[in-house]
């Protein structure tokens, strides 16, 4: 196992090197380093100063690999906007940022099995159409106005109706001023923006869940296991939903950039100052050292994820060996 | 915001009898003396109480540090005021005497250790990287409050204990940064929020006329922001006096602004790109003339040699009147304004086309670029200090001789507009400085430089909760008098 996860980790290595100099040679192109020097007092000398010091006179490559090197030592640049170290700015929104995607995904995944499964159980119940019908609903939906009509919902009117002197729950922030930890105003500001990333992720992966689970309900081995007497409840989770959950662990990886994405908007609604935030403000300001590190780190994370993914696979079917 | 409330400023802006005017701050022990000749020297005593929040007194040094590193120092972006500048000089710790050189003048003097930056500490900062020092936040107060930022999050205030000025009545107090307005008004509806100071959109309007339960709503349009469309004058078709003149003539700017801000009573387009603060140094009627008038578009194009095409837009010498606009993207005031302003423009003859881009872009490079033809953004004073030369005045146009960093960018270029707008920086004498900004505006608007329209308003919603004298300072904002706000038990 530990020598398939190395390999795997130095063949990410070509992957990642490819994705940040396509990321690196798109940002050149279409953001200008120098764009903010060019109508400043003794603009000339300043932008052929910069020029230099960014190494803007060498060929894209050079500079890529310039970046790169630096990069891999911790030398993540400075910001275009702030002239803070891209390090520490990285290291400040991610933190709030994986809180709502743990979160998210503990609970997507959960509530997503608990639904596909009674829907394939149930299927063609009452239950299954309005599942089934809330589902369309959420895959609908855009993150924003999900987000907005939540607050609207389950903060204002809830406040308004009831003349609350605070609200229930919170729509800014993770903590109220002053307040740290995992302490019940945590999870009152946590449980808006993990329920809008939630919607959309539990809507399509409890139709793929539902499907996945019909497809081995109506296999020959359930059948044989269900002739020979095994208890029904025990068909269905020791047989039918693990084998299930194999096809519905490679959608929930791979839907992993969806849900970065998610954060971009949902942090934005929500005021809280993680990755998406950062993102929005740099491609606003066109922060080219910041969008760069951005970019690399979640493209770590999405690979991350796969790895992962091929980790459980081992855990969820013996038959599978990895080597 | 926070700026306000830890720098000491000479000069703050209060609002009386419907008028901004300057009062001197705590930090002074009164009126400074002000002398015009033989040069403008002016005199500060600086308030004997006047201490930092380390202990240290707020001394002669400080405001020698601030002129100084306004003057010459880095990664300041106006030197207004600043340039000319001949000595400041300490006859006591606690008196300042600042001379401009012999034969320059400061009109707007009051604006020096005001306005945008305060006073600044010299025995925190003085031989050491003030950038670097102040841009996360800092620690020390010569103000009411301490601020502490929290970068992406918010602003908190706490009070300074060793301010020797009327004591804040609040213990703290959160300034949360919500970007969406949609999330904003439902943050205050919700009690999460107790007061909001939104931006004049749309849909804060919208929300507004829909009523705000157990709200106090403020709003004005004497403000100190204008929203005008900005013509490049040296690009074509704007590089023509009668085109501009005929666009002018094309577009009902009353029916723009009613759209807009109707619902909060505003329905009269600005006639002036002086705002409402500064209506002394103006003649508000300065673009009144300008009313949708097909028949004046007709005669000024025809008039310079235009003649309509088959698609009913003008042309000549092959080239059509087709033009494009560039504003901030992802603003709704700004896009339905362009809207509506398209088919008026059409039917006047006129082609024109939407690109807009983002904030950074437009005023980082597509602006100082003269990248543009026709730009639609606004103008606001950061004090109540009059002037449009700046953005007027023939020596400001980018170029080698102001180090490409001159701010007109309409790329205007009148002999008789700079004369009375030089008149208006310079001359110590108000009633000749009233005179020339309000002849300065009457030859902009003649020769139709740039279309006013909108007064932007301000627009201040507080709910039950909050007490004291609560109202809109259009220079320092909503939160100006915030050490005398109260919260009921």
């Amino acid at each position: 196992m530990l020598r398939y996860l190395a390999r795997r980790m130095l063949g990410s290595i070509p992957v990642l090197l490819v994705a940040s100099f396509i990321t690196f040679w798109l940002i050149r192109r279409a953001i200008d380093p120098l764009a903010k020097y060019r109508h400043i007092r003794d603009a000339e000398a300043i932008m052929a100063q910069q020029r230099k010091a960014l190494g803007l006179n060498h060929p894209v490559i050079v500079q890529w690999w310039s970046w790169l090197t630096h990069f891999v030592r911790g030398d993540w640049g400075t910001s275009a906007r702030t002239s803070d170290a891209v390090s520490g700015m990285i290291q400040h929104a991610l933190w709030p940022s994986v809180q709502l995607l743990f979160w998210a995904t503990i609970a997507s995944v959960l509530v997503a099995l608990m639904l596909g499964t009674y829907s394939a159980v149930k299927q063609y119940s009452a239950g299954d159409y309005f599942f089934t019908g809330l589902s369309y609903l959420g895959i609908a939906m855009p993150d924003f106005f999900f987000a907005l009509l939540a607050i609207g919902a389950l903060v204002t009117w809830p406040a308004v109706h009831f003349h609350l002197n605070e609200p229930i729950l919170y729509s800014i922030g993770l903590h109220t001023e002053g307040e740290s930890g995992l302490s019940l105003d945590y999870f009152r500001h946590l449980a808006l923006p993990v329920l809008t990333l939630t919607f959309g992720s539990v809507a399509s992966w409890s139709r793929f869940h539902r499907s996945a689970m019909l497809d081995v309900l109506n296999a020959d081995y359930v059948r044989t296991a269900r002739a020979k007497g095994v208890p029904r409840r025990q068909v269905i989770m020791r047989h039918a939903f693990r084998n299930a959950l194999i096809p519905f662990t490679t959608v929930t990886a791979l839907d992993t950039a969806f849900l970065i994405s998610g954060v971009i908007v949902t942090e934005k609604i929500f005021s809280i100052s993680g990755m998406g935030q950062a993102f929005l403000t740099a491609l606003g300001a066109g922060d080219a050292p910041f969008l760069l590190a951005w970019f690399v780190i979640t493209s770590v994370a999405v690979i991350a994820m796969n790895l992962l993914t091929d980790v459980a696979y081992v855990a969820l079917d013996p038959r599978i060996r990895l080597s | 915001m926070a700026q306000l409330e830890t720098q000491p400023m000479a000069f703050r802006t209060v609002i009386k009898n419907d008028d901004a005017v300057w009062v001197p701050g705590t930090v002074l022990a009164g009126e400074p003396k002000f002398v015009a000749s033989p040069v403008e020297t002016i005199t500060y005593q600086i308030n004997p109480a006047a201490v930092w929040s380390d202990g240290v007194p707020i001394s002669c040094a400080d405001f020698q540090y601030t002129a100084a590193q306004e003057q010459s120092g880095p990664d300041i972006y106006d030197r207004t005021g600043y340039v000319d500048l001949d000595r400041v000089s300490c006859p006591t710790p606690k008196t300042v005497v600042v001379t401009y050189k012999k034969g320059k003048t400061f009109a707007g003097w009051q604006a020096l250790f005001s306005s945008a930056v305060g006073i600044l500490p010299s025995h925190l900062l003085k031989g050491k990287n003030r950038d670097t020092l102040l841009k996360d936040g800092y620690s020390w107060s010569g103000g009411p409050w301490f601020a502490k930022w929290n970068k992406g999050q918010n602003i908190v205030l706490t009070p300074n204990p060793k301010y020797w000025g009327p004591k804040p009545h609040l213990d703290k107090v959160v300034f949360q940064f919500e970007t969406d307005t949609a999330a904003e008004f439902q943050a205050f509806r919700s009690g999460q929020v107790d007061a909001i100071y939104p931006q004049p959109q749309l849909d804060v309007v919208d929300a507004i006329k829909q009523g705000l339960p157990d709200a106090h709503t403020q709003y004005q349009s004497q403000t100190a922001t204008v929203e005008a469309l900005f013509f490049n004058n040296a690009r074509f078709p704007f590089n023509s006096r009668p085109v501009r003149q005929a666009f002018s003539y094309a577009i009902d700017r009353n029916a723009i602004v009613n759209k807009l801000f109707g619902p909060l009573g505003v329905t009269q387009a600005a006639n002036s790109l002086n705002p409402f603060v500064v209506k002394d140094y103006s003649d508000p009627n300065a673009w009144a003339g300008y009313r949708p008038d097909l028949a004046k578009v007709n005669s000024l194009m025809t008039g310079a040699g235009w003649k309509k095409g088959s698609d009913g837009i003008w042309a000549k010498h092959g080239q059509r009147a087709a033009f494009t606009i560039v504003s901030t993207a992802g603003d709704q005031r700004r896009e339905l304004t362009e809207e509506v302003m398209q088919p008026e423009l059409k039917a006047a003859g006129f082609d024109m086309s939407i690109k807009n881009t983002s904030a950074d872009n437009l005023f980082g490079t597509v602006l100082p670029a003269g990248n543009y033809q026709l730009s639609l953004y606004a103008q606001s004073l950061t004090g109540i200090t009059p002037g449009l030369c700046s953005t007027f005045c023939t020596e400001n146009i980018p170029g080698p001789s102001n180090g490409n960093s001159g701010e007109n960018w309409s790329w205007v270029s009148i002999p008789a507009a700079d004369t009375q707008l030089r008149i208006v920086d310079t001359d110590l004498n108000q009633t000749t400085s009233e005179a020339a900004a309000a002849k300065a505006d009457d030859i902009l608007a003649a020769n139709a430089v740039a279309l006013p329209l909108d007064p932007l308003p301000d627009i201040c919603i507080w709910n039950d909760k909050v007490v004291g004298p609560i109202s809109d300072n259009p220079i320092e904002g909503m939160f100006w008098n915030i050490d005398q706000w109260g919260i009921k038990q």
